[in-house]
């Protein structure tokens, strides 16, 4: 036998398409299986929600307590008080209770379980009683959306599609979680306009005018704790803050609401 | 955010550098596969054609451990979810494979014959999290050189 020294003419052993391609295939068929799951998963987080009513919903939530609570009962039954008077306004279906808490940051939030949280910054910088009670309306209008069930849901789904999908801490899911968490806050974002218009209607029905509605805004729109970098807008849960204004007034015109004087916050209020 | 501009910075870094440096190490292979070519290599126990009554045989080896870059462990995650052929594995083994038999040739470069090549893979890393993968391919045979009487 002669042996005669030859390489192989071409190389089987490695795939010679374009690495390029195989990433936009596999990239698009994962975003596109992660869509179909998690937009069937958000559907029915919104069915599922119909179905906890308050008192369950207080059950399931019982241990969601803030830890970090100032005992301010004279604030918070002044607060509580406010809050009373526009739910009245609302139709909320269960009762809310009302929390102060330590921050240096203006923001009010509702919990599941009916509690709203105050943060006592807010109390601080805000100066009338209207702009008040329009935080207090807006968070009580996700109450009666069921907003913040949706809101919870969906981030549920998604932290559990990617884990159980790709595994915690993947790359699959650092790529997937922004991409599908810019929807969960698209999404938020049309609960905080739609809690937007319905608070000024408490407003509306409680003083009969709807003055001092964008004054929490304004306060953020000044603070700049509005984030103001290119497509921050897109991944932040409340719209801008000179958008909403913006939205506010609009949406004032259209109901025929006016404007009219305004109450400074009462004494018993304040920090 | 942060997380996605940082997997896409790693991403993008990893595929530039990675195929820079993948083509570099390939024009390499052909090169020096093209000067050892002459070396007959087996892996069959017994030499090819007759051999004179003088050999000297040596044991050989050849080993490299060569890493893979972020765009192709990447990509080899979105294929776990699916299935199927781990193409960006493909280049990093078949590399490996051939710079270690280069290596192991290189070290015997005056052997009349290479027999009883053996290939042994293994994984440096064992698939721990957050670790990029890296493979040890060890080439070893059995070198032989022909003195004539």
């Amino acid at each position: 036998m002669k042996y005669t020294p030859r390489l192989p003419e071409r190389n089987s052993n490695v795939s010679h398409e374009h690495p390029l391609r195989e990433f936009l295939v596999l990239v698009t068929g994962t975003v596109a299986l992660f869509a179909v799951i998690f937009i069937g998963m958000g559907l029915l987080v919104d069915i599922a929600v119909r179905y906890i009513d308050p008192e369950l919903e207080a059950t399931l939530f019982s241990s969601f307590e803030s830890n970090d609570v100032l005992v301010l009962n004279e604030q918070e039954q002044a607060l509580q008080l406010l809050m009373d008077q526009l739910s009245s306004c609302m139709e909320i279906g269960y009762p809310v209770d009302i929390r102060i808490e330590a921050s240096p940051h203006a923001n009010a939030y509702a919990m599941p379980g009916g509690v709203v949280v105050v943060h006592s910054a807010l109390l601080e910088q805000i100066k009338t009683e209207n702009g008040l009670a329009f935080v207090l309306a807006h968070e009580l209008a996700h109450y009666q959306n069921r907003d913040h069930l949706r809101g919870m849901g969906r981030s549920v789904v998604l932290l559990a599609t990617s884990v159980v999908l790709t595994g915690a801490g993947s790359d699959v899911s650092s790529l997937l979680t922004p991409v599908f968490g810019a929807e969960i806050a698209q999404h938020s974002q049309s609960r905080e306009s739609g809690a937007d218009a319905s608070a000024l209607g408490a407003l509306q029905c409680h003083y009969g005018h709807v003055g001092g509605a964008t004054e929490f805004f304004a306060l953020i729109a000044e603070t700049g704790a509005a984030a103001d970098w290119y497509l921050a807008h897109y991944f932040a849960s409340h719209p801008q803050a000179l958008q909403r204004i913006d939205d506010v007034n609009q949406t004032a015109i259209s109901e025929g609401y006016q404007k009219g004087e305004l109450q400074d916050l009462p004494s018993a209020l304040r920090l | 955010m942060i997380d996605l501009y940082i997997l896409l910075a790693l991403v993008v870094t990893g595929y530039v550098v990675g195929q820079f440096l993948e083509k570099r190490h390939y024009r390499s292979i052909y090169e020096r596969e093209a000067e050892l070519v002459a070396i007959p290599t087996t892996s069959s126990k017994r030499p090819i054609g007759p051999i004179p009554d003088q050999v000297r045989a040596q044991l050989v080896e050849g080993a490299c451990v060569i890493s893979v870059d972020y765009f192709k462990r990447f990509v080899a995650g979105l294929r776990q979810i699916f299935g199927g052929n781990v193409r960006s594995y493909e280049t990093l083994v078949d590399r490996s494979r051939r710079e270690a038999i280069l290596r192991l040739k290189e070290s015997c470069a005056n052997a009349d014959q290479i027999i009883n090549l053996r290939i042994e893979t293994s994984s440096i890393t064992k698939g721990k999290r957050g670790q990029v993968g890296a493979i040890e391919i060890h080439a070893y045979a059995t070198a032989l050189y022909f003195y004539s009487q």
